[in-house]
Parts: structure tokens; sequence; C-alpha cells
């Protein structure tokens, strides 16, 4: 168990402030169904953040709610559609069949369990290494600008380090930095790799990432300072392209 | 108990739904239906997607009120872990590049949205009296956290900080709370 020799106060606070990853989520979801201290620490934790909430600025309800509510409460009556909403068991939510109640939901056909968990866990860590050593690249993507101008060659290895050259000069505008994404997932949203501040030879590593495999997509956006805030590409695209096996 | 602020009892409520009575439901959502949206909208961002949200936790507090226990905790912290788990599920299954699209650039010019979050605890709250004697970087690192749902990769993008960095940030922010609120 990943969280079995956790300090339980900061468990339960990073549980509930929503900082455990899928993984630990469903762990320590599991483990308040029997440990009474456990949920003593939650509860405690829950209390110290109310304050928040209660001081959310409220949102008119929008009209009718309370009909489609309504209808939905008929429908789990009658057995019907709302069979299929996720079912959760006692405790308050189970990350896991949510998860795979939704995937395919909301834009995202085909994005796995596995990638989904990659894809929250993503990060992207610039090392900023300003180096001169070569990986052992397991594949090689060039991308490619707009107007058909190579800007940039990517190479991956077997455990997510990534080497990007910028090729020729690059114009970053002025107040934004380079960010590195990729799709792991042909059909999936595209993740941050990193972001890195000058135009020159960086070493990015991404960690919860599937090792890069041919044909996946990879992509240079300017983003603000710090990357992109929603952790998707949000700023003009610089170059983009496919990956190859080098031979 | 009393909710001292409402005055609502929100045990009681709960109960009621546990007893498939649709008015105590009801009750709950106009009482607490338009925080809670609230609450939804700043993780969701898109008022649509906070609706869902919000119809869904209402759903499923209908569905478990039977097993909600007020010796174990108070029924209004039971609701809100439950629209805010909701949410955030939401939003780690796929919401957000649909919650993203159409107001992308809005969050990231506006970090004030943050401030206002904790600015808002009344004068006498004692977690703005313990909030405001973090450092910036942790208590941004916690809010970023509890009031838009990010990750702690996202809160270390948004901060430009390692990772590590970052997560040590989120538990020493932590820690002083717990200190500062026992």
């Amino acid at each position: 168990m990943r969280t079995a020799d956790r300090d339980l106060a900061e468990l339960a606070d990073e549980f509930v402030i929503g900082l455990c990853d899928p993984e630990e989520q469903r762990e320590v979801e599991q483990r308040l169904e029997n440990e009474a201290d456990l949920a003593a620490h939650v509860e405690l934790a829950r209390q110290r953040f109310a304050a928040l909430d209660a001081a959310t600025p409220e949102e008119a309800l929008p009209e009718g709610l309370w009909t489609r509510i309504t209808r939905r409460l008929d429908a789990l009556e009658a057995g019907g559609a709302e069979s299929q909403e996720p079912e959760t068991g006692a405790t308050v939510t189970d990350l896991g069949a949510a998860r795979a109640a939704r995937s395919g939901g909301i834009g995202w056909t085909g994005f796995t369990a596995v990638t989904a968990v990659a894809a929250s866990l993503v990060l992207a860590i610039a090392l900023a290494w300003n180096v001169l050593t070569a990986v052992d690249p397991k594949v090689i993507a060039v991308l490619v600008s707009d107007d058909g101008q190579p800007v940039a060659m990517i190479e991956g290895t077997q455990d997510n380090t990534t080497l990007v050259t910028m090729l020729g000069d690059t114009d970053v505008p002025a107040g934004t930095v380079l960010q590195l994404w990729t799709k792991p997932d042909p059909d999936g949203p595209p993740v941050s790799v990193g972001v890195f501040d000058e135009p020159q030879k960086t070493v990015l590593e991404a960690m919860g990432l599937p090792a890069p495999t041919v044909d996946q997509l990879y992509e240079i956006t300017f983003e603000q300072p710090g990357g992109s805030p929603t952790g998707l590409p949000t700023g003009p695209i610089l170059g983009k392209g496919f990956t190859k096996e080098p031979n | 108990m009393m909710d001292k602020v409402s005055g609502m009892d929100h045990a009681e409520l709960i109960a009621g739904c546990a007893r498939k009575d649709r008015s105590a439901l009801r009750s709950l959502m106009e009482h607490e239906g338009p925080k809670m949206l609230g609450i939804a909208r700043r993780i969701l961002r898109r008022a649509d997607l906070a609706e869902d949200a919000l119809q869904d936790a209402l759903i499923q507090i209908w569905r478990k009120a039977g097993s909600f226990d007020p010796s174990r905790g108070s029924g209004r912290a039971w609701i809100y872990a439950i629209l805010r788990n909701r949410s955030l599920n939401m939003l780690r299954d796929g919401s957000r590049e649909a919650a993203t699209e159409d107001d992308r650039l809005e969050r990231q010019i506006d970090g004030s949205e943050l401030n206002d979050a904790w600015e808002m605890l009344g004068h006498d709250s004692e977690l703005r009296k313990c909030l405001s004697e973090l450092e910036t970087d942790k208590r941004s690192a916690v809010l970023m956290s509890y009031v838009w749902g990010y990750t702690h990769g996202e809160i270390a993008g948004r901060l430009s900080a390692p990772l590590g960095t970052v997560k040590a940030w989120v538990r020493r922010g932590l820690t002083s709370l717990r200190e500062c609120m026992s």
C-alpha cells in the first residue's frame, strides 16, 4: 500500500484538499471505512478548510434545476438511466468507478484510465540544464512551423528524458516561455513535457508519462512564465511534429 | 447539530433524504446549492459543467444519505465533501479540456481570484489568520489545490517551481496550518 507509511494527519490533509493522486485517493477511501483514526483526521481537515467553502461567492441556481433533479430522481426510482451513474459505495467517492464510468466522457474518447492517471500526474519540470551531453533517443521528432520551417528537434528516451534542440533562431515573444507538449494517447489531450525559458538546447524530464512511441505528436507553444496555468496549451504554436524511430 | 450561521440542521435534512423525502433534498438544494455551485464553478470554470457537478452531487447525497453517520462528522462537511469530490473527479476525468476551452485566458491573467478566496474569509476567521501567517508561496500552493483543484504539477507550473519544492511547500504549509489551528 502506497499510503501505509504516511503520517495520518498529513495524508488526511492532502486527501481533503485534493492533492492525492488517484491511486492514493482510492487507498484512502478504502482505509476510511475501517480506520477510525484516519477518518477522524479527515473530518478535522474538512472542518479546518470548511471556512473556504463557506466564503465562496454564491451563484444563482439555474432555472429548472429542481425539475431536472426530480427527473433524475424519477429515473432513479424507476431503475433507469441513473443506474449508470458512478456507484460510489459507502465512502464519499470512488474515483476508480467514477473514472471508469466516465472514460470516453467529455471530449476524451478512448482515453484510457492509464493515461488519465498519467495526465493527472504529469509534471513539467524543466531541469533547465544547458547540456551538451547526448541522450540515447528511442524516438526523434522534427517540429515544423506553420510555414513549413523546421524549428526544433525532440529526442525522447525510454525513461522520458527529452532533449530539445532548437533549430535556427527562435523569436520568443516578450513575457513568454516555451512549453513542450505531447500526446501519449493520440485521442487524448496534450500533456506538458516541460517549460523552458531560453530557446536553446534543453533537457526536460517529465514524470508520470508513458515512454514515447512512434508517431506521437509533440508541439511547442509560447506560454506565460511558469507555463500554461490550465494544464493545456493556450498560447501560439511554434511548431509541431510526429516522432519517428532513429535507424 | 444546528449550523450556527444558517440555522439549518443539515443532519436532519440528510436523514430526510434517507427517508426519501424529496422536500428535504429540495431544501438542501435551495440553501446550499448557490454556494455549492460557486465552489464547482471555481474548479470547473464553466457554468454548465458546474451545474452537472451540483446535480450529480445532490443525486449522490440522495442515494448515500442512509450511510451518513452524524456521530462521525458534520452534515455540512459531508455534503461539501461530496460536491468537491464530484467536481475534482470531473476535472481529472477530462472536463478540464472542455472547461478551459472557452475561457482559457481568464485565469492565467487574473490571479486575484485566489487572493479573494481567502481574503473573503471573515476577519475573525482562524483559517484566515493562519493562512496569512504562511509564506506567500506556501499559501498559494495550498489555495491553488483547494480552491482551483490544481495538482502538484499544475501548481509547480503556475509558480515556476520544481515539483519537489512544491510538494515540500504544500506539506510545510499544511503542517503550519494544523499547528496554528489546533
